[in-house]
């Protein structure tokens, strides 16, 4: 299968303290990848690390068959080219709406030059709604968003990240703090999203990684503890050991 | 061109502000010595046409600082020199008229030589040179020189905010930063040396050269309107600007930098196009300002009127435009009352308030207890009134 990223051997300190440690990952097209591991197992630095927010001290990151090596390229030069990142608290802009939010992630141009110059035109107008159904926020799309419960928060972030039509997902504990109705419903956005887009979750929550169903990588001390479907994982033996304390 | 993210009640508000102010000034017109009703001295129609020039940058400054979370204390800097610029074409050229005048007495014509050294000692005697420095080379040029209100502070920002964002320096760093370059920009200006007269500055601005026998109070008139118009353009771009979707962005920087960068914005661009944008407008004020005050020096662009502006846009409510003009408006206005010795000195037994004295503490009073009553100054705290009542 073709790569879409593919992330070779890297390595980060910080301060003699190796946060990630010769780490290899790679995803195709259309693929969800879980990234598990407990806390301090350099599940965020490998994040930051995709988004150009941490340079690697060694390794490199690829983009595509073509190779493009993300590491020479700016957050938001990254991010134009199609990785999109929801953070672990919903950080969308409190004090905008809910359209406001989505109408500032949309996929446009994004120098200010032009920016002052774009028009909200018909076309835009129904991708946004279309979003904003999938998200189940069309009916209070004009609502400030800072008045959201936390469920539809993680959802307008996720809604947020789909009006950039990014290729690849990264979403930081998309479940952390929902109800299971809405866990449920995350469940199924992801899954629907998967269809068309790759998508990396790093999660804690065991029940959400197997109710998406997908692969699973294992995360300790900054490198691959072990990787396969969630039932070899939680059967694998370091596993056990590491999430259960040894 | 703005994105219609606007419902119609917006419209209507800037119409509002525009007939206001337009009303306003016809008022104002109406009741000076134009119409020899004498209600209205030159003198304070000239305050009032300063003051609108100041509820310009007051504007810009509130879309740098309340918008976009820049807090620039610099903003003075760039509104200085574009007084500058505009009175050094002012001082030249009615300089040069005089000494024409004056020559037509003489037997023989002046050569170009004896003209411009005769300028030069009129312009330069007091920092005791006669030589016209380089930089005054096109000050006979009128469009040269209104070209350079709008070069010089837009590269002087461009440069400086260029340096600063991109080594991503923010918050409290960057007004720092910002107070040093006002400050350097300032001492720079002290210098006799620096071809713009020293301390002395540039002075009888307020006479317009070819405008000899036009008397005061009628151009005091013009100047007002061109402020009052000026003010209502600035208005209304911004006005569209912050509630576009460029506007969505800025105020989406100054909430959450990283976040934004993360949706792919190059926030350093964003950054400095308002960076820049804001100062050419404060320095178009600036141009308009200093012509009614008549005299600019080097104090004017002390750290300490930035700072000032800093406080008027808080007191009247940051984040809002109509906030930033009710600021300035009323603080520069009331500060001019009581900075001018119309304020009755009050006798106390032991001691005399004289206000002059008196007044940065009761302005530095007045600016703690609006931000501890109300966190949007004074506009928000009306605007809370409002609402309630309705």
């Amino acid at each position: 299968m073709n790569n879409l990223l593919e992330v070779k051997n890297i390595s980060v300190s910080f301060d003699g303290f190796k946060a990630v440690n010769n780490l290899s990952f790679r995803i195709g097209y259309n693929e969800i990848k879980a990234v598990i591991g407990p806390n301090g197992a350099g599940k965020t630095t490998f994040m930051d690390i995709i988004t150009g927010q941490t340079k690697p001290d060694n390794g490199d990151v690829l983009w595509t068959d073509k190779q493009y090596s993300l590491l020479l390229l700016k957050e938001s030069e990254i991010a134009q080219l199609g990785v999109g990142r929801k953070f672990q608290k919903p950080t969308i802009f409190e004090n905008k709406t809910v359209l406001q939010n989505l109408i500032i992630s949309q996929k446009k141009i994004r120098n200010p030059f032009s920016v002052i110059f774009q028009s909200f035109n018909h076309l835009d107008q129904k991708k946004i709604n279309k979003i904003l159904k999938e998200i189940n926020l069309f009916e209070i799309k004009s609502k400030i968003s800072g008045e959201l419960s936390h469920g539809q928060k993680q959802w307008l972030e996720i809604g947020m990240l789909l009006t950039q039509e990014p290729k690849l997902l990264l979403v930081d504990e998309p479940a952390a703090g929902m109800t299971t109705d809405e866990r449920q419903q995350t469940v199924k956005i992801l899954k629907k999203l998967s269809l068309e887009k790759s998508i990396i979750v790093v999660e804690h929550d065991m029940e959400f990684i197997k109710d998406l169903d997908c692969n699973v990588t294992v995360l300790h001390d900054g490198s691959i503890l072990s990787e396969g479907t969630i039932n070899e994982v939680s059967n694998d033996e370091n596993v056990i050991e590491v999430y259960l304390g040894r | 061109m703005f994105n219609s993210l606007l419902k119609d009640t917006n419209h209507r508000q800037v119409l509002f502000f525009c007939i206001t102010i337009i009303l306003f000034s016809f008022i104002i017109t109406l009741l000076s010595d134009l119409f020899s009703v004498n209600f209205i001295s030159t003198s304070f129609i000239k305050t009032l046409g300063k003051t609108l020039c100041l509820c310009v940058i007051a504007l810009a400054m509130d879309v740098v600082w309340g918008y976009c979370g820049i807090l620039s204390l610099g903003h003075f800097a760039f509104f200085g020199l574009g007084g500058y610029m505009i009175g050094m074409w002012l001082m030249y050229k009615r300089t040069e008229i005089i000494v024409l005048t004056a020559s037509i007495s003489e037997s023989l014509p002046l050569t170009p030589q004896e003209i411009s050294d005769a300028i030069g000692n009129q312009i330069f005697g007091v920092v005791g040179g006669s030589e016209i420095p380089l930089i005054w080379a096109n000050a006979d040029n009128l469009y040269f020189q209104l070209a350079m209100v709008v070069f010089i502070p837009g590269f002087l920002a461009f440069v400086f905010g260029w340096l600063a964002f991109r080594s991503r320096v923010t918050g409290v760093y960057l007004s720092i930063l910002t107070q040093a370059m006002t400050l350097a920009l300032s001492l720079y200006l002290f210098q006799n040396d620096s071809g713009l007269r020293g301390n002395n500055g540039l002075s009888g601005l307020q006479n317009i050269p070819g405008y000899d026998d036009t008397s005061q109070s009628v151009i005091s008139i013009y100047f007002f309107w061109a402020s009052a118009l000026f003010l209502i353009l600035v208005f209304i771009f911004f006005f569209y600007l912050v509630n576009s979707k460029f506007g969505s962005i800025i105020t989406a920087i100054r909430d959450d930098e990283t976040r934004i960068r993360f949706l792919g914005y190059h926030v350093e661009s964003y950054k400095l196009f308002v960076f820049v944008l804001t100062a050419v407008i404060s320095a178009l004020a600036g141009a308009l300002y200093y012509p009614q005050a008549g005299i600019i020096n080097p104090a004017e662009i002390a750290p300490i009127a930035s700072i000032y502006l800093a406080v008027w846009v808080a007191i009247g409510g940051r984040g809002n435009l109509y906030g930033a003009i009710i600021g300035a408006a009323s603080v520069s206005l009331i500060s001019s009352w009581f900075t001018s010795g119309q304020a009755p000195s009050i006798s106390l037994i032991f001691y005399k308030i004289e206000w002059v004295n008196w007044w940065t503490v009761i302005l530095g009073l007045g600016f703690v207890v609006v931000t501890l009553i109300s966190r949007d100054g004074i506009f928000g705290f009306l605007k809370r009134i409002f609402i309630r009542k309705v």
